[in-house]
This record gives C-alpha cells, structure tokens and sequence, in this order.
C-alpha cells in the first residue's frame, strides 16, 4: 500500500521560497535598508521593520546548529526513512532552516559540522531543501 | 482580581482526554505544518534540537538525564496518584527503553494521559478561615524570549527562566539558598536541566555532578517533581508543579510529604516553574507555608 507523502504547504508570504526550492534555488527576503536575510518570510524586516523588502538567493552553504534522529514514525510517510535526521542549519547568510540532514551515518554528525545543500525533488511541484556534511 | 473585589474566589482548572480523546495528538503531530514535509513533528523533535544544541554547549545528556528520570520515579513510587506508582525504573530500564528521537529515550518524555487537575486562588485574608492552611504566593516572573523557534538560538541557555527566575526571587525577597524545593515543568528530562541552571542551582554546565547522588530524590538536598512530575506522575501543564507545590506546603502527601517522612527538611518555600512552546514562555512562581 502506497502512502501519501507530506507536501509543503506555502502560503501567499513563502510561495517565492518554494517557488526558488522548484528551480533548486534557495532564495530568502533580504532587507532593502539593514541587509538581513530573513526566514520565516514576513513583510517587515524583523531588525529595523522596513517594508522594504527583494528576495536574494543563498549560497547553500552553512553549518549544524543542532539535529535530532528520528527513532519512530509519527505519520506512516516516515515509516521506511528510519532513523531519518532533523536538523537547523544556519546559512552562511544568517537564516536558520529547518530540514534534513541526508549522506551521513547519524552517530557522525556533530552540531558545527558545514553543509552544503542538496535538493530532494519529491513530487512535479515541489523540491525540499536538504543538506548534507561537506 | 481578587484584591480589587471583582471575585472572591478564582478557580484554575486543567482537564484533558490526552490519550483517550486523541486531542493531544492532533495538536502536537500537525500535518499541515511547514516541518512536516521534513518528518519534524511534536514536541518531542523540538525538544529533541534543543536538548542537542544543550549537549553541543553543556550538557552530559543522557548520564545527567538519567538521574532526573530515576530521580522522578522514586517520587511518583511514592505517590499512589502516580501513573507510574507501581513502577520502579533502573539505570537498565532508563538506557534499555527505546530511542524515541534522539537524544532522547522513552523515559527521558513526560507522559500523555487523561485526567484533570484545579487549584483555588483567593485572598491571604478569606483563606484564614478555609479548612486547609493555605500557600501563599510569594513571588511571581515571567519571561517570554522568542516566538520563532526555528531562529532561536538560546535553547542551551539562557531560556527564560534566567530572567523569569531573577524577578520571582525579587519579587520575594530571597535568595537560592532559602528554597527547600522545586517543583520544576518537566515535559523532558532536558527541560529540567536547563531551568535549574538558569535558575542557578548549579553553574554552567555544573549539573552533570549536581543531580549526581540522589541530590532530587526522597532523601536529598534539593527535592524536585514529589509527585513523579509530568515524566512520572501524569502530565497536567503548569498544574502538575504548582498543585504539587500548594499540596506540599499543606502538608497533604501522605507517603510522599517532605519533611521527616522522605528524610527531607520540612519545606517552607518551594519554587515552580512552567514553560510554554519549545522553551519560548516561562513563568517562575515561589510559594510559601501559610
């Protein structure tokens, strides 16, 4: 028997983000005035609340801020990807995403490690932004 | 409320059909949540990356852990209410259940379970004349760090408790060393951990050694969670702590009272704490006998 898969779930503020995610383009909202890069998408700058507002695109590189291995499956889609790893990675931009880490045994990781990221295209409309250690 | 005469007496109340009623799993294992195309899911798996990032800063993990979760049980052993009453737990039991997401095992969870809990508020003056003697709240601090767990960056430290903690003491007028013990919101073992550090307890990184020797167990130092808390009692939000606090204080837990029954001192001041999302509200409230 087939499951279904989770799909991401954009709303009118992070349609560009899945949007780039489909083209294997990481793109977040930059500040027009301060610079921030910011994530989650939002229409004032969290640091100096200016409207103004570009999308830029990331390098994909970054670092661990922390991961957790999953043991159990809390939904069925999961159940064959155990144990899987979730992590926060922090872009060489600022943002911290949340995603998996893929290409690694789990007991090799460590909080700090670089990353590169490294895209999972799980249906026509949609690619997840994963990474993986470099 | 109370003091400017609007009520008398206010009632605060927690009832939930967690396991039966399946409420507690819609709630926590949302589909429809951005993370859950990556498999994140409840608060187990946030409370997972916080623990993790604490473990990169300052924490043993699991060797620390393992204290409060034994340290927990030998309460709620104590406490026929307990859902765990009549079930000890070895260091065996601890690292032999299975890895729910790491860095934590089963026991290192509080529990999901159905049941109701209450606590009556009034006046210092009104309660003169109830049946029981009554706590008084000594003092009370709130702290609120973050509504973005993804960008947060103080999951190993300082979480609100530092500041929330500060205040309460304040508030009081006490300091650490008058508090003779803590009833501390433990939805995981992590999450007492890292309150009691930024409480300061212990000192950073310290806790590996503190909760060594039985120091939160019947018998120790520093008692806390006597009713088994969330991981070991039942789990009723900040209602599990501060019932326990308030109870304690009136000196209404049977086998499991402090004072010379547990081989504890008799308490006079009891500290609290309760914390909401993943680390991102916390409430601290000091207690004391009437």
């Amino acid at each position: 028997m087939s499951v279904e898969k989770i799909l991401p779930t954009p709303d009118a503020d992070s349609k560009p983000f899945w949007d780039g995610c489909r083209e294997h383009r990481l793109k977040f909202q930059q500040c027009g005035v301060c610079g921030e890069v910011r994530w989650p998408p939002s229409i004032l700058c969290p640091q100096c609340h200016s409207q103004n507002t570009r999308w830029m695109e990331a390098s994909g590189r970054g670092t661990i801020y922390t991961f957790a291995v999953y043991h159990q499956a809390f939904h069925p889609a999961f159940k064959g990807k155990l144990p899987y790893v979730v992590a926060v990675v922090k872009l060489d931009e600022g943002p911290m995403l949340l995603t998996n880490l893929v290409g690694r045994p789990p007991d090799s990781l460590a909080c700090e490690m670089p990353v590169q990221v490294e895209w999972d295209d799980i249906s026509e409309e949609y690619s997840l932004p994963k990474f993986r250690p470099i | 409320m109370l003091d400017a005469g609007i009520c008398n007496y206010v009632v605060i109340s927690y009832g939930h059909s967690g396991l039966w009623g399946g409420g507690m799993r819609q709630l926590l294992f949302n589909t429809r949540a951005s993370e859950a195309a990556f498999g994140h899911f409840g608060a187990v798996g946030r409370y997972a990356l916080a623990a993790r990032r604490g473990m990169h800063a300052f924490s043993r993990g699991p060797d620390t852990w393992k204290h409060i979760a034994m340290g927990q049980r030998k309460w709620a052993n104590l406490n026929p209410a307990a859902i765990m009453h009549a079930k000890p737990m070895s260091e065996e039991d601890y690292y032999g259940a299975p890895l729910v997401v790491e860095p934590f095992r089963l026991f290192d969870n509080c529990q999901m379970n159905d049941g109701g809990r209450a606590i009556i508020v009034t006046s210092a003056e009104r309660a003169k004349d109830l049946k029981h003697r009554p706590a008084l709240i000594m003092g009370m601090g709130l702290d609120n760090p973050c509504n973005e767990i993804a960008q947060a960056q103080y999951t190993a430290g300082p979480t609100g408790a530092k500041k929330a903690g500060r205040a309460a003491l304040e508030m009081a007028g006490i300091g650490l060393a008058d508090i003779d013990a803590c009833q501390i919101y433990d939805c995981f073992t992590y999450t007492v951990e890292v309150t009691l550090q930024d409480y300061g307890f212990f000192g950073y990184g310290e806790g590996k050694d503190w909760f060594k020797g039985g120091t939160i167990e019947p018998g120790g130092r520093m008692p806390v969670n006597t009713s088994g808390g969330q991981l070991s009692e039942a789990y009723f939000m900040g209602l599990t702590p501060i019932s326990e606090a308030v109870m304690q204080l009136m000196g209404r837990c049977g086998p499991r009272q402090l004072g010379p029954k547990t081989q504890t001192k008799e308490p006079q001041i009891i500290l609290c704490s309760d914390n909401g999302g993943t680390l991102q509200s916390h409430a601290c409230l000091i207690f004391r006998r009437g």
